[in-house]
């Protein structure tokens, strides 16, 4: 990233996180020195296969890692000013659901099924805002109105066993956006759903950006996605960022070999054709990392011997288009970005 | 559009009924026979119990030389035992004093277990394991040896009635305890436990709004258990005369007349009806625990 972008005011700022998971008494990197920065009303997509670590990422950002198992090992995460990693659980509570919300995958089971959809959205009002029950409740009808649900006075008193998986994301919507956040985290938010409700949800997402003006990160293993929504990517893989650009560079020009093979643009070599974008191999487990070089070798169509030795830093080698790989270092000037 | 019309038009026809998952599970526990039956039956021995100063005008204290172990008549319906005392009227007070212990106990073991369950289930780590450290403890003490030297300990110097009751529920929750645990540390890895946290809840609130609702029919189908099981461990500790203090009539003390021969073999109306009593509250509160079991459990629904 270049000192220029360092300069504008930034609403969420990431540098060199880690974040370990320890398993058999030894802490692992699901999340390896990722840094990035968001600016007000910006969309960024974060993308990757699964278990490239995009969760753990942003439940770092949240503070929601699971306790006694996951921890923030290093690295700062700044939200309008405001070290979030140091905060305490009490300060992070008065932050979630208010300045920061997040949406998760599963709308089948990220609704409580013992609550009415109109108690589980006054909730979160109650929770951030001074606010009579019946204003509370006439604000949960206009919310859901707001996400694009018809019939939202008879909504609010039914239970999420009554509502499809589309209608079920619309209402964790609008309890995301419920106080007007200001950084919305949106973590496969379309995956669970029909292809045509996705369209439908990602619409609504992307209305809601405008009209709130706030920032989303976008996380989602479908560059689809990411092509209609994003001003700008980034491309994770085992645990770090290989790629950022803006979308557009990204999808005409995209320079990881990783990128590259998600976009489909290398045919695979065996026969098996038509399934051009599925990549041979998986991302390797945390226990099973390369300790140096770079992670992606093992299943890198373009690996060089040094790429197992040299762990290839994240280089601006195009404006505002960045790359982690030993090929670019080479013909390009360096121009590293410090840790 | 038009679908939707249809069914409207369609509800506003029927009844409409809360589709609420507590409505749905009182639906089915109130269509459920024997269990309806089981707590009527219990209902009616609550009201006798409770109301037996007005149901009867026989002292239970006093004994009375003049009308020992008379069989039943029309003055005694259940005769007099070995002191004299009407056996209904002794019935009447025991059930009180067994549904007493008995609703104390499983109150204050379902409240110590559900709280030490849930604290050590929701927050693992150190706090998980010193709660569950404690649990252990507890769960090893021998319980009828505690509770006998307690009871001589405390002996005429507190409330034994109050003693007995603090001194059960203290030596049993550990089991509700580790129950509450495991469902907690099940129900906390749902996405919608994440969810609450993220709209800003804190712990306490995402326990007690969040985590306890989802447990409740657990800890309500396990509260009827530990009713029964208090009930005979009421009578047991007062059969062997560690329990409820001797001038107190419970169905424990009045069963351990049973002890001579004499009553056990040709006097039957002094031991057979606190047996029944303690029999058929058992087996009705049961039926009970079955039928909420089976109206709480979301699998049979409908
Ligand atoms: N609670 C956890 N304990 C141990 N490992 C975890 C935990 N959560 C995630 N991981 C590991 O971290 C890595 C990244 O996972 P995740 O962020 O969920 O991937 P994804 O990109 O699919 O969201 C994976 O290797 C996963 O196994
Ligand atoms: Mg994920």
């Amino acid at each position: 990233m270049s000192n220029l972008v360092h300069k504008e005011a930034s609403l969420l700022e990431v540098k060199n996180l880690e974040t370990a998971f320890s398993i058999d008494g030894a802490y692992y990197n699901a999340v390896d020195k990722v840094s990035f920065s968001i600016k007000p009303g910006q969309i960024v997509g974060v993308v990757g296969e699964s278990g490239c670590g995009k969760s753990v990422l942003s439940l770092s950002i949240m503070q929601l890692l699971p306790k006694g198992n996951g921890e923030i090992r290093s690295g700062e995460i700044t939200f309008e000013g405001v070290q979030l990693n140091q905060l305490s659980d009490t300060e992070m509570n008065r932050i979630r659901g208010r300045d920061i919300s997040m949406i998760f995958q599963e709308p089948m089971t990220s609704l409580n099924p013992v609550f009415t959809i109109g108690y589980q959205l006054q909730e979160v009002l109650f929770n951030h805002m001074k606010i009579s029950k019946g204003d509370a409740r006439q604000k949960s009808i206009a919310l859901l109105k707001s996400v694009g649900i018809s019939r939202p006075e008879k909504l609010v008193d039914e239970y999420p066993h009554q509502l499809s998986g589309g209608m079920r994301q619309r209402v964790m919507i609008a309890m995301a956006i419920a106080c007007q956040p200001k950084l919305l985290i949106a973590d496969e938010p379309t995956t669970a759903l029909d292809v045509t409700v996705q369209a439908q949800i990602l619409e609504l997402l992307k209305t809601i950006q405008e009209v709130n003006d706030m920032s989303i990160i976008l996380i989602t293993h479908d560059l689809g996605v990411i092509a209609e929504m994003c001003d700008e990517v980034l491309v994770m893989y085992a645990g770090r960022i290989i790629e950022r650009s803006d979308a557009e560079s990204l999808f005409y020009k995209p320079m990881h070999p990783y990128t590259e093979l998600l976009l489909g643009a290398i045919p695979k070599m065996d026969e098996e054709a038509g399934m051009l974008s599925s990549i041979e191999g998986m991302v390797p487990s945390l226990k099973n990392m390369p300790e140096t070089g770079c992670r992606f070798a093992l299943r890198c169509p373009k690996v060089k011997p040094e790429c197992s030795a040299v762990t290839p830093l994240l280089e601006e080698v195009e404006e505002g288009h960045s790359v982690s790989c030993i090929l670019y270092e080479t013909s390009m000037p360096r121009k590293g970005v410090k840790p | 559009m038009q679908v939707t019309t249809v069914k409207e038009s369609q509800l506003k026809l029927k009844p409409v009924k809360s589709t609420s998952p507590w409505a749905l599970a009182r639906r089915k526990f109130l269509r459920n026979k024997l269990a309806m039956a089981s707590l009527l039956f219990l209902i009616i021995v609550a009201i006798l119990s409770f109301l037996a100063p007005y149901l009867t005008t026989q002292d239970i204290a006093r004994i009375n030389i003049g009308e020992m172990s008379l069989a039943p008549s029309g003055e005694h319906w259940l005769g007099t035992d070995k002191s004299g005392r009407d056996v209904f009227t002794r019935l009447l007070y025991g059930g009180r004093i067994s549904l007493i212990v008995g609703i104390s106990c499983t109150l204050l073991v379902i409240l110590m277990g559900t709280v030490i369950g849930a604290m050590a289930g929701y927050f693992g780590g150190i706090i998980d394991s010193m709660l569950m450290r404690f649990t252990d403890f507890v769960l090893t003490f021998p319980f009828t040896v505690f509770v006998i030297v307690l009871n001589a300990v405390f002996f005429g110097k507190l409330n034994g009635l109050l003693v007995l009751i603090l001194v059960i529920s203290f030596l049993s929750w550990g089991s509700v305890a580790r129950i509450v645990r495991s469902k907690i540390l099940a129900e906390k890895e749902n996405e919608y436990i994440m969810a609450a946290i993220s709209i800003g809840c804190s712990p306490f609130k995402v326990i007690v709004k969040h985590l306890l609702p989802n447990v409740l029919s657990t800890i309500i189908v396990q509260g009827t258990i530990l009713f029964a099981t208090m009930i005979v461990v009421e009578s047991g500790l007062s059969y062997l005369g560690f329990g409820v203090p001797a001038e107190i009539p419970s169905w424990g003390n009045m069963l351990s007349s049973a002890n001579e021969p004499d009553v056990l073999q040709s006097k039957p109306w002094i031991w057979i009806p606190p047996a029944l009593a303690i029999t058929f509250t058992i087996l009705a509160i049961n039926f009970v625990g079955e039928g909420l079991k089976d109206a709480l459990n979301p699998r049979s629904r409908r």
